[in-house]
Parts: structure tokens; sequence; C-alpha cells
């Protein structure tokens, strides 16, 4: 059996103000797996538990209650670390050292091969298209180029879990597009990536998996085909439609939708062979004809716009 | 390896603070301030009066040592403090942390650097104590190490204590409670004189628990010609250090349990 990357069961965080004698629930027996080599999205709104969560399995929180597991060590434990690649949100580098210093540093805390450093700084540097701003302080940086460079110091010690708190966060449409490219790459790579994120459309474009959170409790979870849906509507683009055929689709429940390029219908799957034989015996083209399935963004904001927890 | 990397990055990371770099200006101005008095002493001695100059010249040389050193204690807390503070109210803590680095090696890596700056501040404290009696016509007449170990050891105590204590307080708090320590350890070591009232009660126990800063003085020892050096023989150099350095071996083991379940975020 294989060990799963990350591990959650039943974890509960409260923040204690003790002067203040308030208790604020974080999160309330959250559980969760990530399997090895997926990407897993962890989506919620701000204050949902996001951030919390990933302080929790990179040990730098503890739990008030619950199991944690990172690459079956517990949170915190160097084997784990050794293995982790992370990027937290806003991430805060020593702005005096240089990108090149900076890497160096953070490859001796790794416990790297300092005699190689060189080469890898400079291929990690190229891979996040900072190459030319090695010797310019950090602390000069555009917002963009510091979040790459965190993702670069996350891929020093060539990690099997990436652990990415909003990476692009503050980034330009550009900025994102590098992120989302490089994401993918390590993707291909096998790596297993767990990104917390609010931009749910490249979200849907890079996972496999999402995990919703709200209010510090699990909304809901799986494969974004078992959370969107993919076969029980079909949409049938066709060059015309017959007005003949209209009372027939009518009676199936299908919509119908006319357009400047055609005709859009979108009618149960049972029926896509049936329509598409009809319109072929018409003499209409069928143009395209694909699955229908909801959005992330609207079935995240159908579960965190008043959902019931699972 | 990871520690002293840590350690070299936080000395590097001193030497580029402001405030730091402030402190040191106003620091070197203020013992230029002090030091025209002495050479004022010498010209008097120049004058004829010999023995009267040279007391003078002691008595200046001993007031500007023990500013300078007191100040070390100081800046060995603020240091320490901040050395820890500064990171984690930054954020710079988790990388670092995300790294396979133990808490208690991250801890000991920002010690050696606040010590690494101490052990440079205290080459030119010894610096300043050899110009100083130059420029009163005298010359320094103790052992080198003993000048050098000394206040060392008393910049250890103090920066393990406002480490242990920065772990869990606010850094201002940390130094507030630090200096306390300090003045309250002067005003309970033994003095010969009689104690009257409930003062005597508290001296005592005060005296035992916190660290002396009197014994760990290197100003002991720290004397110019034709002054008596009192003898002290390798014995009791050695258990006077071994308090010292077991003193901050506590608080800095304390420091380490204390920030090892503590939140590294700014929650």
């Amino acid at each position: 059996m294989t060990t799963a990357a990350i591990e959650f069961k039943e974890v509960t965080k409260v923040y204690r103000r003790r002067l203040a004698g308030q208790e604020v629930p974080a999160l309330t027996h959250v559980s969760f797996e990530v399997g090895a080599g997926e990407v897993c999205a962890f989506l919620g709104p701000n204050g949902a538990g996001k951030t919390t969560s990933i302080n929790i399995l990179m040990g730098f929180l503890y739990a008030d209650w619950g199991e944690i597991r990172v690459l079956g060590y517990e949170p915190g434990d160097v084997r784990a670390k050794q293995k982790i690649g992370f990027v937290p949100e806003n991430f805060a580098f020593y702005k005096h050292l240089n990108a090149e210093k900076l890497l160096r540093f953070h490859l001796a805390l790794a416990g790297g091969d300092m005699s190689k450093s060189n080469g890898l700084i400079r291929d990690l540097l190229f891979k996040v298209q900072l190459t030319g701003y090695e010797k310019l302080k950090v602390g000069k940086y555009s917002r963009g180029m510091v979040q790459r460079l965190g993702i670069a110091q996350a891929l020093l010690s060539d990690p099997q879990l990436l652990v990415l708190d909003e990476p692009t966060s503050g980034l330009d449409p550009a900025g994102r597009k590098e992120v989302k490219d490089l994401i993918h790459t390590m993707k291909n790579e096998g790596k297993t990536i767990f990104l917390s994120s609010h931009i749910l459309s490249e979200v849907e474009q890079i996972c496999d998996r999402a995990i919703i959170i709200n209010k510090g409790r699990l909304v809901r979870m799986g494969s974004l085909n078992e959370l969107l849906g993919t076969g029980d509507l079909v949409e049938i683009v066709a060059d015309q439609l017959p007005v003949e055929m209209e009372p027939t689709l009518g009676e199936w429940g299908a919509t119908i939708e006319r357009g400047g390029h055609g005709v859009r219908i979108t009618v149960a799957a049972a029926r896509k062979r049936e329509l598409a034989e009809r319109l072929w015996a018409a003499g209409c083209d069928v143009v395209s004809m694909v699955p229908v399935r909801s959005s992330l963004e609207d079935l995240y904001m159908k579960l965190v716009g008043g959902g019931e927890p699972v | 390896m990871k520690i002293w990397t840590i350690a070299l990055s936080t000395f590097g990371s001193f030497l580029r603070n402001r405030l730091l770099i402030v402190f040191a200006v106003i620091f070197v101005c203020t013992v230029l301030l002090m030091m025209a008095p002495l050479l004022g002493a010498k010209a008097f001695a120049k004058a004829g009066n010999a023995q009267q100059a040279e007391a003078m010249v002691l008595g200046m040389v001993s007031a500007i040592m023990f500013f300078v050193s007191g100040t070390g204690s100081l800046l060995a807390a603020w240091c320490a403090a901040d050395a820890v503070a500064s990171e984690t109210k930054s954020g710079t803590i988790l990388a670092v942390m995300a790294r396979p680095v133990k808490r208690w090696e991250f801890l000991l890596g920002k010690y050696t650097g606040v010590m690494l700056l101490m052990s440079v501040y205290v080459v030119m404290m010894y610096g300043l104590s050899w110009l100083l009696a130059w420029i009163g016509g005298e010359r320094l007449h103790s052992a080198t190490w003993v000048v050098l170990v000394y206040p060392m050891v008393r910049y250890a105590v103090y920066s393990a204590v406002a480490m242990a204590m920065v772990t869990a307080l606010h850094p201002l708090v940390t130094i507030g409670i630090t200096l306390i320590m300090a003045v309250a350890a002067l005003m309970v070591q033994p003095t010969g004189h009689a104690v009257t009232g409930h003062w005597k009660y508290l001296k005592v126990p005060l005296w035992v628990v916190l660290p002396s800063t009197s014994l760990l003085s290197e100003e002991r020892f720290l004397t110019i010609t034709h002054a008596s050096v009192k003898q002290i023989g390798l014995l009791e150099h050695l258990t006077t250090l071994a308090y010292g350095l077991d003193y901050a071996l506590v608080f800095v083991l304390m420091a380490m349990w204390s920030f090892r379940y503590r939140s590294l975020t700014r929650d």
C-alpha cells in the first residue's frame, strides 16, 4: 500500500487569546488525504483555515487534536522536511541577500551538496526565469520575482511534495501563467502538489483533486470529475437546426440556444447519439459534442455560500 | 553545518542592522567624550602630579570600561531577543524552518550568531582598554585570556536569559526583565554591610538565583601598572567560568524547551 503524502485525521485547532478570554476555532475535525503524485487544490474563503492547516502540516503550529502525517512522518520531522518544498503565502526572505546567496543559504540548510551548488542554482534560476537577476538583492525584487524565487528555493532539494500557499497571489497574468506552467512541469515530473489558491479557473486546469473547507470545517472533497460531474448533460453545437425538430427536443427536455455561429443544444447524455444521427439525417453538420460540467467556481460559490458540511 | 549556516546568517544580519549601526555610532561618540578627561589627566601628569594623575587615570579607565562592559550585557540581551523575534515578525522563520532544521538547531544557530557578534565586541573592548591605558600613559597588567573570556561568559549568560524569555514574551518585555535582572544582581551582591528588615530575607535568595555579574566581571582582573593585581588560581578561574557557563546552558536549554512548543507564525 502506498503511503499517502498528507493525512489529516480529525484535526482540530483553536486559537486562544488568554488575556481576552476568547477562543477562535480555526479547524474543527478536519480529515482528508492527499495521495502520492496527486495535484490537490486546497480551497476556501479567507479565514477558512487553509493557512492554519498548512502551518500545521509544516510543523509551524501544533494541532489541539487529531492525527497528522506528512510523507509518513509527524509534521516538522526533518525526515519529512527533507522531501518537502514549501512556498508560504507572502514569502519573506532575507532582503540583504541576493538570489544566489539566498539559494546557497537554503541549500546549506537542506543539507545539499555545496560543491554542485553553482550549477544547481543557475539551473533553478533559469527555470523560474530569474537568470540575469542573480546578483540583485531580493529587497529590490518585484512581487512576482519574489514569488518565483520562492518556488526556486522550494525546488532546491528536488522535493517529493510541494506545498504551495497562494503561489500566484499578487502576480500579474503573465506571472500567473509562468507559475502555472511551472506547476504543470512539476506535475509531469510526478511530484505531489498541495496547492492553496483563490484562482479557481487555474485550479481547475492544474489540479486532479480539490478539498474545500469553510469556517474550519471540511465542506467537500474529491476528484474534479466527481465534484463537477462528467456526463449527465451533453452540449452539441450544430451549424443549423430544422424548425420541425424543435418540438421533439422540447419533449426530451433539451435547451436550444441559437447564435450567429450555429445552434447550441444541451441534451441528456443518453440522447446524444440519437440527436446527432437526426441532425446528420436532416443535413446538418455537428460542429462539436462535449460533456457539460459545472465550473469549479459555481461549485465553490454553492458550497461556500451556505453549503452544509459533509 | 546547519547551526553554523544560521549563525553566520544571523551575524551578517546584525552587521546590517540599522539600529545596531546607530547604537555603535552613539556608543563610539560617548566613549570619545569620556576620553576627554583622560587626556586632561595625562596633561596633569606631565605637570608633575604623577601619583594623583595615575589615580585619576585608574578611575577613569575603570569608569569607561564599566560603561562599555555593562552596555555589552545589554547589547547581548537585545541581540538575542531580536534574533528570534525579528525572524518571527518578518516571517523569514517559515522559510528556514521549512528546511530539515530542528527547532533547537535554529535556536542554537541564532545563539551562536549572537555570541559571534559579542566576541567581536569583546575584542574591541579589549582593544579600547589598551588604548585608554596608553592614552593615560599607563599599561594594562592582566592576562589577555582573562579579559576576553570573562566578559564572553557574562554575555553568554545574558543572551541565554534573553533568548529563553523571548520564546515566551514580547522582546521589549524581555529586554526590560533582563535589565532589571542585571541591576538586581548588582544590588544583591554581598557588600560586607549588615542588612536589616525584610530585604535580608530577599537578598540572599536573589543573590543565589540571579547571575552574579560581579563574579563574572573582568574588571576584577583589569588593572594597570602600579596597582596590585589579585592573584587567582586556575581552579578558581575554572569554577567561576563553569558557574557562568552552567547558568548560560540552563537558560539555553530552557529556551530550546520553550521554543519547541511555540507557534512559529504571527497569529
